[in-house]
C-alpha cells in the first residue's frame, strides 16, 4: 500500500502538471467551436422537450427506487449544492450546461467524500484516496471544458450542480455520519458510482443529441473516462463487500489473489446503456 | 440506482460467481436495443469513406484470420488462411459511408475475439505460465462482449443486404500476430490486449463525429465506453492506474484518438 500511495501521489502530481496537455484535444475542439459555434442556432425546442420527457421518466424511475447508500451517518453537502441549476436555452448549450452541472455535482461529492476519514483520512485505503483525488480533478476539467464550449456558443457557464440529483446526494451524504469505516466507504463508493454512471450514460446519449461535431467529440472524449470510473468503483465495491479491502491495491501481484469473478465485474454490459441519462435541459442555466 | 450497478454481496466466492453467470444474460438483454435501433435506421447511402484510407489499406498477401459468430478462433496458426490480394480488398468495394465503417468495426472486433481466444488457448496449453483466475474470467467475458459487438455491426450490414464481415482487420492482423508470438506470460498478453482495446475505443470515439446515421453513432457510442472499461481493468491487473493515461502512466481526463484507425 505504501508503494501504491507513493506511485499514485506521483501520478496525481504529474496529472496536475499535465492538465494543460490533457486539455489540448478539448482546446482544439473549442477552437472549432469558435469557428462554427455561431453558424447554426437551429436547436429544436420540440426535440429537446421530447427528449426531456422521455428521459425524465427513465431517470425518475431509476433514482426513486435507488438505495444510493446502504450506510448510515455523514456530512451534508453545502455551499455548492445549496443552490441548484435549472433549465432553458438552445439544445447544444443546454446539454453542455447540463453536463457541467453533473460534473459540478461530482466534484462537490468527491470533495466532501475526501473529508471523511475512511476516504481521505488516515484510515482510508490509499488507492481509494488517490482515485478520489484524481477523479475529482478530472471532473473539474470536464466541467471547465463543457462550460468553455457552452460559452463559445454564446451560453453561460454552469457553475451549479444538477438540481435533480442534489437532494439525492445530500440525503445520501447526510446518512454517513455514524457509519463504520467499511459501511461509510461502501456508501461513498455506491454514491460515486451512481453519479459516474449517470455522467457516462448522459454523454453517450449526448454524442447523438449534440448538433456540433466538436461537441460530439468532446462528449465522446469524456464518456469513456466516466465509464472507467464506474468500472473501478464496481471493482472496489465488490472487494469491499467481499471483505477483501486488501485487494484494493495496485501492486502487480494483486491480480493473482483476486477471485475469478472479479475479472468481469467492471463491465457488466456489452453495450453501454442510456436509460439513466440526464435529460438534456435538466442542468441548463435558467 | 440503476439495476446493473446494484449488487449485494454475501460472500466473495459464490456471489461473484453468480454475478458472472448473470453477465451472459445481461449481454444479450442490453445489446439488443442498440442493435435493433441500428438495424432499423442505418442505411448505406453515405458518400463518406471513413476508415477506408491508409489505415485500412491492405497489401497483397496479408494474413487475415477468419472468424465468425459462433466460432471459437484458435491460435493464429490454426485459424488463419492466407488470402490473395484479390480477396483482400477491405472494406469490400460495395460498402460505402457508414456501412464501410461498420465493416471496419467488425474487423476490429473480430481481431479482439481472435486475440483473446488465442490468449485463452495459450493459457490452457500452459504457454503463459500461471494465469490468475480473474484474468481467465476477464478474457472469457471480454471475448464474448467483443463477439456481441461484431454481431451487432454485422447485423447492420446484413439488414442492408451486405455480407457479414468474418475477417480480422487486415492492417492490424500481421502486427498482432507478430506481437502475440512474443507473448510469454499474462503481463505480455494484457499489454497486447490494452493496445487492441485502445485502438477499438479510440476508433469508436473518432467515429462519433464521422458517422452520419444517428443510429450508427448510438451503436458506436454504446460500445466505446465498454472498451474503455476493459482497458481500466487491464491496467488494474497490471498494477497500473486503472484509467486512460499517457505512455508514462499519467491519468488523462480526456481520451485521445491518436490510435484510432
Amino acid at each position: 500500500m505504501t508503494g501504491d500511495s507513493r506511485a499514485l501521489a506521483e501520478l496525481l502530481e504529474e496529472s496536475q502538471d499535465l492538465q494543460a496537455d490533457a486539455l489540448r484535444p478539448t482546446r482544439d475542439a473549442l477552437d472549432e467551436l469558435v469557428e462554427t459555434g455561431h453558424a447554426r442556432r437551429d436547436d429544436d425546442p420540440e426535440v429537446s422537450r421530447a427528449f426531456h420527457e422521455e428521459h425524465t421518466r427513465a431517470l425518475t424511475a431509476s433514482l426513486s427506487g435507488a438505495a444510493l447508500l446502504g450506510a448510515a451517518g455523514g456530512a451534508v453537502l453545502v455551499g455548492a449544492l445549496a443552490s441548484a441549476a435549472s433549465a432553458s436555452s438552445p439544445s447544444d448549450v443546454q446539454i453542455l450546461q447540463t453536463a457541467a452541472s453533473i460534473e459540478n455535482l461530482a466534484v462537490a461529492t468527491y470533495k466532501t467524500a475526501l473529508t471523511l476519514p475512511y476516504i481521505g483520512g488516515s484510515s482510508a485505503n490509499p488507492v481509494v484516496t488517490k482515485f478520489a483525488q484524481v477523479t475529482m480533478g478530472q471532473h473539474a476539467q470536464h466541467a471547465d471544458a463543457f462550460n468553455a464550449a457552452a460559452k463559445s456558443l454564446g451560453g453561460k457557464a454552469q457553475t451549479k450542480p444538477d438540481p435533480a440529483f442534489v437532494p439525492v446526494v445530500n440525503k445520501a451524504v447526510a446518512s454517513l455520519g455514524s457509519a463504520s469505516a467499511t459501511q461509510g466507504a461502501l456508501g461513498v463508493v455506491g454514491l460515486a458510482m451512481e453519479l459516474e454512471n449517470i455522467a457516462a450514460e448522459t454523454y453517450v446519449k449526448d454524442t447523438v443529441l449534440a448538433k456540433k461535431a466538436s461537441n460530439k467529440a468532446l462528449f465522446a472524449s469524456v464518456m469513456g473516462i466516466e465509464a472507467q470510473h464506474v468500472s473501478v468503483l464496481l471493482a472496489v465495491q465488490a472487494l469491499l463487500k467481499a471483505g477483501a479491502p486488501q485487494l484494493i491495491s495496485l501492486s502487480p501481484g494483486t491480480a493473482a489473489s483476486l477471485p475469478a469473478a472479479a475479472g468481469s465485474l467492471g463491465f457488466p454490459n456489452a453495450f453501454y446503456k442510456t436509460n439513466s441519462a440526464a435529460p438534456a435541459a435538466q442542468g441548463a442555466v435558467k | 440506482m440503476s439495476e446493473d450497478t446494484e449488487h449485494t454481496f454475501e460472500g466473495s466466492g459464490s456471489e461473484l460467481r453468480a454475478m458472472t453467470m448473470e453477465l451472459d444474460e445481461l449481454h444479450h438483454d442490453m445489446g439488443m436495443p442498440a442493435m435493433n435501433g441500428a438495424l432499423s435506421q442505418m442505411r448505406g447511402t453515405s458518400r463518406r469513406t471513413f476508415l477506408m484510407g491508409a489505415g485500412a489499406a491492405v497489401t497483397g498477401g496479408a494474413v487475415l484470420a477468419v472468424v465468425g459468430s459462433g466460432t471459437l478462433p484458435a491460435l493464429a496458426g490454426a485459424s488463419t488462411r492466407r488470402l490473395s490480394a484479390a480477396d483482400a480488398a477491405f472494406p469490400p468495394p460495395g460498402l460505402k459511408g457508414d456501412l464501410a465503417v461498420a465493416a471496419v468495426a467488425v474487423s476490429l472486433e473480430n481481431l479482439a475475439v481472435f486475440a483473446y481466444a488465442a490468449g485463452l488457448a495459450a493459457a490452457t496449453a500452459g504457454k503463459l505460465g500461471t494465469v490468475p483466475p480473474a484474468v481467465a474470467t476477464f478474457a472469457t467475458t471480454v471475448k464474448a462482449q467483443h463477439q456481441q459487438h461484431a454481431d451487432a455491426w454485422n447485423a447492420v450490414l446484413k439488414s442492408n443486404g451486405k455480407a457479414p464481415v468474418t475477417v480480422t482487420n487486415p492492417t492490424l492482423t500481421p502486427t498482432v500476430q507478430a506481437d502475440f508470438a512474443q507473448v510469454t506470460d499474462v503481463t505480455g498478453l494484457a499489454q497486447l490486449a490494452i493496445t487492441l482495446e485502445t485502438i477499438a475505443a479510440q476508433t469508436y470515439q473518432a467515429e462519433t463525429t464521422m458517422l452520419e446515421s444517428s443510429a450508427a453513432i448510438e451503436l458506436s457510442s454504446s460500445i466505446q465506453p465498454v472498451e474503455m472499461q476493459h482497458i481500466a481493468i487491464l491496467y488494474y491487473v497490471l498494477g497500473m492506474y486503472p484509467g486512460a493515461q499517457t505512455s508514462s502512466g499519467t491519468p488523462l481526463a480526456f481520451n485521445p484518438t491518436s490510435m484510432a484507425v
